[in-house]
């Protein structure tokens, strides 16, 4: 049941990447772009939980949390109220490609850190897979969405920089734990901002 | 040359190892040694030194050591980074069981570091102020992706870990054996045992090593490896075979000659050929072995999943055996396996076939019996048969055949054709004996045939029941043999007697035999069975010899009898169950309680037993010990109570239920009498007041008719007594009327005279109306006078308009008239005057004014009627006169003293009487 959903959810997605040239309203682009956010967000629990039953202590014990725990090629999606809703329409959109640029990539690091340790866990390996398109499709929406508004949309800054791909097994672990925490915030901050506005654009 | 090697830890003085190394020495040499250390060396600084020696047997001793070199540091720690804190070694992978050291390296030495085991703290041994080591031993396999190690420093927010990997133990390999099926390849075959695969390291390889040939070839399964066989000269092989992974190896040899590891190929080709009913061939072909090798084969003939026949053949190609003692229409399995005749080592696979055998004739008669009935006075033979087992129908039964022949009398025979799913047919015949013949048919031909012999007649059948207990095995059922002759026996029994049909059963038993147990899995407890034993005679005739009934567990009724109460009376009454059936209970009915309870009678009556009910209540019971007894007699009863009874069967296992008790209340002493006597009383009063009603018109006319007859008149015997014997009374017959006047009018409406044209008025008509018969004339001669009728009605007027001339009293009528008639003396008087003068006295001309009219009496309810036939003389008749005055004389004063003087005029509604 929920890989048909999923499926369909993902040509949604990826639907203004395959059809850049239609016309549409702003608004039209912003409602078609709130709904696969939305799904998106209600599914990233999901792949954390996948995640850390593979991993073990300290990072599958429950109630375990690491805030300190950070990615400097990965900006945390927590940002002030005031900043953010001082923030214009092109800044909404802008400030949010680029840590999803950044998630796609992680993503694409996590799935090739665990394919080694995890060749007898396909789930996990799909749901990254599955995340990292939702995340594309999610950068094809903001991009469509600020054309619509004339803004420009110069390409996305390459935000992570180096990887270090010759990371212990611990840290891979650890690196895995904080991109899937990351991955259930940003999305959450790319609804609101899409929520922000199709309030502003209503159809 | 021998090199002597120290290693310190932390400090020079510190040594943790001496070792020896030896090796040549050559020109230029650059030496390679290793040292594993258990402690990471990334925690600690590590020194070597080391001093040499001629180690050269050539060369005499004393041979003295080299000084030692100096110390060698080997520092880690100075190419780490600045972070905090370090944790070491990194991504180890062990086997499963080692013991591992790790160590962490702490930069402040005032940090508080704790150490987690998945989720576990772990506590090491200090070995510097910022350097600390764990002993992990016994590791075990936790996960794939590896044990997580962690450590982090408190109040701050550092975390450090390592994951170790744990690796499965290679085992050794098990079941190495090797083997060839042509003699130019080998197969060698083992169990690898555990997967020892880990991330980024592959699971253990194998490597085969044959030491006579010196060849290697690295397998490329984990559980077998081929090995070409190069010449037929190597007939001797040794095997090693290695398993490797990261952490190890293990190995297994085996030592063989090739010819003793022959595993022949599976045969293929197998056939059936030939299949009759009991026989078949096999064929079948094998696989080469080299050019004289020969196969040994085992042939299994399988029948329903078990082996029945097994035979050997030993072949070279070619295999062939003739399967026998095969039962028709059967389905088998023909399998066959080879191994090398001159060294057994491995059976080869199996082929298998199935095949059918043909089908042949039933080899065994039907099990045939017969049950003998009379339809509107023909017999009726209903024959049943069991169906023959698949090992006797030897094939699909296709139909049934019965011949049918009668011994009496020379006539044709009747063959019958029963379809294959019938068990039985029925015969209509007559009273002569016949002989059927039952057969079954298959494609193959029939079986022997199964002869019985009935006869309309159907003998003895009044043989005394007799009763069987029944046991857990079934009935055990024994019988006399009677005439010595027979050649066997039948017993006769239905499986659901209360069903119809009833599954007739029966069991053939020799003639040698007396007694059986009949079991079957339909018996069931409180129901009763019932077991005809028969004679089959030499003729193959059946007599029954006995009867037997039975239960297989008896069981208490369930039900009582319907009780018909009668003969109810002050001080008793009878019951009776008469349509009680004592056959069809759940066991033999041995007898009936009577209960009997009172609220009046706290004793019993005699007979009577004091019992208590399943509800504690009390009551009187009476055993009734004969089970055809079904009525009986409450006597000693009280007048005007109440009595329950209840009547219950009860056999070996109890009665019936108690729960139904019927009331009944005893009347009083005299209702019979009142019965008796006042039921016929009101019977006959009812008889009486019906014949009267339907009678009523002849009492009526008998004693109180509307016109008295004159000649049954008391008046006139009182007259002819007292004067004139001789005096008679007219006859109606006798006068000759005219005219009927008709002047009554009810109810308002006009009357239209006779003769007149004047009508009256309904007030006219209140009083009763006369009707008058006149003369046709006025010289009229006959023998009498004319018959007037009283009529209220009757009006002067009316007379005299009419042509009749009512008859006036003449004076010498009424002579000495002494008063007027009102009187009943008077009238009898003028009765008497009248009658005389009408009947001897008056002339011919003066008759015609005198009429004598017979009064209709009051009784009769319909005055204004005139009765439609003339007036019969009537005994208990009173008999009455009037006259009719003219106006002219009724005027006068009644003061004239004339003939008229005692008349009323009629208008005044006046009359005699």
């Amino acid at each position: 049941m929920g890989c048909p959903l999923a499926l369909c959810c993902l040509l949604t997605l990826l639907l203004p990447l395959l059809t850049p040239g239609a016309s549409m309203s702003p608004a039209e682009r912003i409602s078609q772009a709130y709904d696969p956010a939305l799904y998106m967000r209600k599914n990233t629990s999901t792949v954390l939980q996948t995640y850390l039953q593979c991993q073990g202590s300290p990072l599958s014990d429950s109630g375990f949390s690491a805030p300190e725990l950070q990615l400097s090629s990965l900006p945390p999606a927590d940002i002030s109220f005031k900043t953010w809703h001082a923030l214009d329409d092109g800044e909404h959109l802008s400030r949010v490609q680029g840590p999803f640029l950044a998630l796609t990539q992680h993503l694409q690091l996590m799935g090739n850190d665990q394919r080694d340790p995890n060749p007898g866990s396909p789930i996990l390996l799909a749901q990254l897979s599955d995340a990292r398109l939702r995340a594309q499709g999610l950068l094809g929406n903001m991009a469509a969405i600020k054309a619509a508004l004339g803004l420009p949309t110069p390409p996305v800054e390459d935000t992570p920089g180096l990887v270090p791909f010759g990371a212990s097994a611990f840290k891979k672990k650890r690196r895995g734990y904080i991109v899937t925490g990351e991955y259930g915030h940003w999305p959450d901050r790319a609804m609101r901002d899409l929520a922000l506005l199709k309030a502003k654009y209503p159809i | 040359m021998l090199f002597q090697i120290q290693i310190s830890r932390m400090k020079t003085s510190n040594v943790i190892w001496v070792g020896n190394y030896s090796t040549v020495v050559k020109r230029d040499p650059v030496l390679h040694w290793s040292w594993k250390s258990e402690l990471p060396l990334e925690c600690a600084t590590h020194f070597v030194r080391m001093r040499s020696r001629v180690d050269d047997a050539k060369i005499p001793e004393p041979r003295f050591w080299s000084n030692w070199s100096s110390w060698k540091e080997a520092d880690a720690q100075k190419s780490l980074g600045r972070d905090p804190l370090f944790l070491f070694p990194k991504d180890k992978l062990v086997e499963e069981g080692s013991n591992v050291t790790i160590c962490y390296m702490s930069r402040n030495q005032q940090d508080n570091i704790s150490c987690y085991l998945e989720g576990q703290q772990i506590h090491g041994e200090q070995l510097d102020s910022n350097v600390s080591a764990f002993k992990l031993n016994k590791v075990s396999f936790i996960r794939k992706t590896g044990t997580n190690i962690f450590c982090k420093v408190d109040q701050k927010d550092v975390i450090k870990g390592i994951v170790l990997f744990v690796s499965k133990v290679l085992e050794e390999p098990k079941d190495f054996s090797c083997e060839t099926q042509d003699f130019k390849t080998l197969t060698c075959t083992w169990d690898p045992g555990t997967d020892t695969s880990l991330p980024k390291r592959s699971s253990q390889s194998y490597t085969l090593f044959e030491s006579f040939s010196g060849k290697k070839i690295l397998c490329e399964h984990k559980n077998s490896c081929n090995w070409q066989v190069d010449s037929d000269s190597q007939e001797m092989y040794n095997f090693t075979l290695v398993a490797e992974n990261a952490l190890g190896n293990r190995s297994v040899s085996v030592l063989f000659s090739l010819t003793h590891r022959v595993h022949p190929k599976t045969p293929y080709n197998l056939f059936l050929k030939n299949v009759s009913g009991t026989k078949a061939t096999v064929t079948w072909k094998v696989h080469p072995i080299g050019n004289y090798s020969t196969l040994l084969c085992q042939l299994d003939l399988l029948g329903e999943g078990n082996v029945i026949q097994q035979h050997n053949v030993s072949i070279k190609e070619n295999g062939e055996y003739l399967l026998s003692e095969l039962e028709p229409d059967t389905e088998y399995m023909a399998r066959v396996r080879c191994a090398d005749a001159n060294h057994f080592w491995k059976w080869s696979g199996s082929i298998s076939q199935k095949f059918i055998t043909a089908e042949a004739a039933p080899s065994e008669a039907l099990d045939v019996w017969r049950n003998v009935k009379s339809v509107s006075g023909r017999p009726t033979v209903t024959l049943f048969w069991k169906p023959l087992s698949k090992l006797h129908a030897n094939g699909k039964i296709l139909s049934y055949n019965v011949t049918v022949e009668n011994l009496d009398r020379l006539s044709g025979l009747e063959v019958h054709s029963v379809p294959a799913t019938a068990n039985g047919t029925e015969l209509t015949l007559d009273q002569d004996s016949y002989q059927i013949h039952v057969t079954a048919l298959n494609s193959a031909g029939p079986s022997p045939a199964s002869v019985i012999v009935v006869s309309g007649d159907p003998g003895n059948e009044e043989v005394e029941e007799e009763r069987v207990n029944g046991t857990e095995d079934g009935f055990s059922v024994s019988w006399k043999p009677q005439s010595g002759k027979a050649i066997g026996y039948v017993v006769e029994w239905c499986d659901h007697p209360q069903d119809l049909p009833c599954d007739l059963q029966w069991k053939n038993l020799s003639s040698n035999t007396t007694s059986t147990v009949i079991s079957s899995g339909a018996f069931r407890p409180g129901v009763r069975y019932n077991f005809r034993i028969y004679e089959i005679s030499t003729e193959r005739m059946a007599y029954l010899l006995e009867k037997k009934a039975g239960y297989l567990k008896e069981l208490a009724p369930s039900d009582n009898p319907q009780v018909v109460v009668s003969n109810l009376t002050s001080h008793s009454f009878t019951l009776s169950w008469k349509d009680y059936s004592t056959d069809s209970q759940p066991g033999f009915i041995q007898g009936y309680y009577v209960y009997l309870r009172s609220k009046a009678e706290k004793e019993c009556h005699p007979g009577f037993k004091k019992a208590t009910l399943p509800d504690k209540s009390a009551c009187c019971q009476h055993r009734i010990d004969n089970p055809e007894q079904k009525t009986f007699v409450m006597e000693n009863l009280q007048p005007e109570s109440v009595y329950e009874f209840l009547v219950t069967p009860y056999t070996s296992a109890g009665s019936g239920p108690l729960d139904a008790f019927t009331k009944v209340t005893t009347p009083d002493e005299y209702s019979h009498i009142l019965i008796r006597i006042i039921l016929p009383m009101i019977v006959c009063v009812l008889l009486i007041m019906i014949t009267c009603y339907l009678k009523s018109q002849w009492m009526k006319e008998k004693c109180y008719p509307d016109i008295p007859d004159p000649y049954k008149s008391n008046v006139l015997s009182l007259i002819k007594s007292k004067e004139n014997p001789h005096l008679t009374i007219m006859n109606v017959s006798d006068c000759v009327p005219d005219a009927i006047e008709v002047i009554h009018k009810p109810e308002g409406s006009k009357i239209q005279f006779l003769g007149a044209s004047k009508s009256l008025t309904e007030t006219e008509f209140t009083k009763p109306a006369y009707l008058y018969l006149l003369p046709a004339e006025k010289n009229y001669s006959g023998p009498g006078p004319c018959i007037c009728f009283e009529n209220l009605t009757y009006n002067e007027a009316a007379a005299d308009s009419g042509s009749c001339g009512h008859f006036p009293v003449t004076p010498e009528a009424l002579p000495g008239q002494p008063g007027p008639l009102t009187s009943p003396e008077n009238l009898l008087k003028a009765l008497e005057k009248n009658y005389m003068n009408s009947l001897g006295e008056t002339a011919a001309g003066e008759a015609s004014l005198n009429y004598v009219s017979q009064l209709a009496s009051q009784m009769s309810g319909d005055k204004d009627s005139l009765p439609a036939n003339p007036p019969e003389p009537v005994l208990c008749s009173e008999y009455k006169m009037q006259m009719a005055i003219p106006l002219g004389l009724a005027s006068p004063p009644p003061a004239e003293n004339s003939g008229l003087s005692s008349t009323t005029p009629l208008d005044q509604s006046e009359h005699y009487r």
